[in-house]
């Protein structure tokens, strides 16, 4: 079977995105379409485009909360519109860390609560993580520490982080359990042009330690020549907007 | 961690309104307890005011209110018995035991009954409990009286105090009898009844301080029944239960044995549930309210939760990028609506015991009501699972919201 399979499928895929298009319910014109899209595993990529590009709508899409309306998302395989909205969810949880533009953190819980809230709706990334270090609090400060927050501050309320440190720290939760894709959406808009430098090298370290994936999107081109691989969705969108 | 942790981080995270929200439940919930503890209370105390006596007789009058004058000095007797019909009773077979009353005057406001010592020996209240003495002893003389427990504390009475008792049930009552002090020489237990406010005197005592234009002391050693002429109405034992409706009968129609006086005999337990279930309307009102104020507790609770809602919306879209399920997100907003209600619940009954146990004295000082210190019954439990099932079903209104936000939201942040 296995043989069988590793004909069809391409083990080497991160995201393989073919023949695309997305419109919202009751609205005509589609504001995605991709026609082909393939994303290696290991990869880091700048997906660039300013706001209004569709941007936001890809990702949900990666992501398996809203789904295509004709065409194919394959994560790992694994073709989105094949899985009940459960079963995506289950997948998020297992395959994609997520790192928002700010805000990361839900403010009830201390920082290493934070990071170990990824492990609680997925058995995979805590069994993953527990394969690392011998708990789970014991693996969010071993990432802690290589995304260098302090110790002191490891039992503290979010609120007395500075925004880079919670940027850390959410990266920390998005890399938690080492999920094979991390998505990061504009997660330097918030921070100083030397914090933004010394963050994404940061990231760049602990996706090469996980062989974590990494699409990083942002409207800042100043970031391109760190990344690996450059995408512009303004020109791979096909869709007239 | 579970939802119903993070739910709970949740909510200490915003202390302020759920302690808000927490206060408004228990005190909704401690309302309707209480409400409840002092109807069922009340009516039990109710209920026992009596018990023992077959029947109560009196002058032709509404059964209510011979039961009111007689057991609860509430209101007056228009018309009196005469002794010798009294007598006339007394001595028929089915009789066991008679007790005279004469009521009527007044000691400080509190109403004072002429009686005889078979009061202290037939009398019942409770479950078929007997009249027991704190302290001292029945009247033996004259001028000897017998306090109920309330009175002495009250009036700070002790043995051998002497005491004078006036004309007339008035608090105010101008004609004071201030040549008869009586002494007390006994002062009952507690019994819970109207009893504790009365001052138990010997019949003959009545009617000489009626009588006290002319002294007139010739029983004063011995003869405490004197020659009353009239009393107010009496309380029989039957030899058995089963002749208590044919002398009813006899006594409400048989003029020969009344002397062709118009008298009445009531059952006192009939009566008493009869008047109960006048009052019942008044209970049934207060429970509905009680209930009210529970619906507006967790109306209150609703209301902050929704308007939290809206601005945790960035907080749920985290827990969907994490791979939370909408029904996931659905479950935390129901897990804190349990949590504050269940909270807010033994917060309540925290504080039922601790106003109970305050205003105990007090409410029993002005209503002779004992609220006792017990344990749950099952029916204030069912009444307590009651709010928190409505406490459940009331977060599922948040938790729909929530989980059509997270549908709606997914990922992106709307704030």
């Amino acid at each position: 079977m296995l043989l069988k399979f590793s004909v069809i499928f391409d083990f080497k895929l991160m995201i393989s995105i073919k023949a695309l298009s997305f419109s919202w319910p009751k609205q005509k014109e589609a504001i995605l379409k991709i026609n082909e899209l393939d994303i290696k595993k290991g990869e880091s990529i700048f997906l660039q485009g300013p706001s209004g590009c569709g941007k936001s709508t890809l990702l949900s899409l990666l992501a398996g909360i809203n789904q295509p309306s004709s065409g194919s998302i394959e994560i790992l395989n694994t073709n989105l519109s094949d899985l009940s909205a459960g079963k995506r969810d289950k997948f998020r949880a297992d395959h994609i860390g997520y790192i928002f533009q700010m805000f990361n953190l839900l403010p009830y819980l201390s920082v290493i609560e934070n990071v170990v809230l990824a492990c609680e709706f997925s058995k995979k990334r805590k069994m993953k993580a527990l394969q690392k270090s011998k708990t789970l609090t014991d693996e969010a400060k071993r990432l802690l520490d290589h995304l260098e927050i302090p110790e002191h501050l490891f039992d503290q309320n979010i609120l007395n982080l500075s925004i880079g440190q919670q940027q850390r720290v959410a990266s920390a939760r998005a890399l938690i359990g080492s999920p094979e894709l991390l998505i990061a959406d504009e997660p330097t808009s918030a921070l100083d042009q030397a914090s933004r430098e010394a963050f994404i090298k940061l990231l760049f370290k602990e996706c090469k330690t996980a062989g974590t994936t990494l699409l990083f999107v942002s409207h800042d081109e100043t970031l391109k020549p760190l990344f690996e691989r450059y995408l512009c969705l303004k020109t791979i969108n096909e869709a007239s907007i | 961690m579970n939802m119903f942790t993070l739910a709970q981080k949740s909510l200490l995270n915003r202390k302020s309104t759920v302690l808000l929200t927490l206060l408004t439940i228990a005190v909704s919930v401690m309302l309707l307890l209480g409400v409840e503890r002092i109807r069922t209370q009340a009516k039990a105390s109710f209920a026992n005011t009596i018990s023992g006596t077959d029947l109560i007789v009196g002058a032709r009058t509404g059964s209510t209110n011979l039961l009111l004058y007689s057991v609860f000095r509430i209101g007056h007797a228009t018309h009196n018995v005469n002794w010798q019909t009294y007598e006339n009773i007394k001595k028929h077979r089915a009789v066991k035991w008679a007790i005279p009353l004469s009521l009527g005057d007044s000691h400080k406001g509190f109403p004072v009954l002429g009686t005889s010592t078979d009061y202290f020996k037939h009398y019942q209240f409770g479950k078929k409990q007997h009249l027991s003495f704190s302290q001292g002893h029945a009247f033996e003389k004259p001028f000897d009286i017998v306090l109920g427990a309330a009175i002495a504390k009250k009036l700070d009475y002790k043995l051998n105090d002497e005491i004078v008792v006036s004309h007339g049930a008035g608090n105010t009552s101008f004609h004071h009898h201030d040549e008869h002090p009586f002494t007390v020489v006994g002062i009952l237990k507690p019994t819970g009844t109207p009893l504790d406010k009365t001052l138990h005197l010997p019949l003959s005592a009545i009617e000489t301080i009626h009588n006290s234009g002319h002294h007139d002391h010739k029983h004063l050693n011995s003869d405490l029944i004197g020659e009353p002429k009239q009393i107010t109405a009496f309380l029989l034992g039957l030899k058995s239960r089963i002749q208590v409706l044919t002398l009813q009968r006899s006594i409400n129609t048989d003029t020969k044995l009344t002397n062709n006086e118009a008298l009445l005999a009531i059952i006192p337990g009939l009566t008493l549930r009869q008047l109960w279930e006048m009052l019942s309307m008044v209970e049934q009102v207060l429970l509905v309210i009680s209930g009210f104020v529970v619906v507006s507790g967790l109306l209150g609770m609703l209301t902050s939760l929704l308007t939290s809602l809206n601005q945790r919306r960035r907080e749920l879209a985290i827990l969907r990028s994490l791979g939370a399920r909408p029904w996931q997100i659905g479950m935390l907003l129901v897990s804190e609506s349990v949590l504050l209600t269940a909270t807010g619940c033994i917060l309540g009954i925290g504080l039922l015991y601790a106003v109970q146990l305050i205003t105990s004295a007090q409410l029993q000082e002005i209503s002779g009501l004992q609220l006792s210190l017990t344990w749950l019954t099952q029916h204030e439990m069912l009444l307590i699972a009651g709010v928190l099932i409505s406490g459940f079903l009331v977060g599922l209104i948040p938790a729909w919201r929530a989980y059509k936000y997270s549908l709606s939201d997914g990922m992106s942040i709307r704030v």
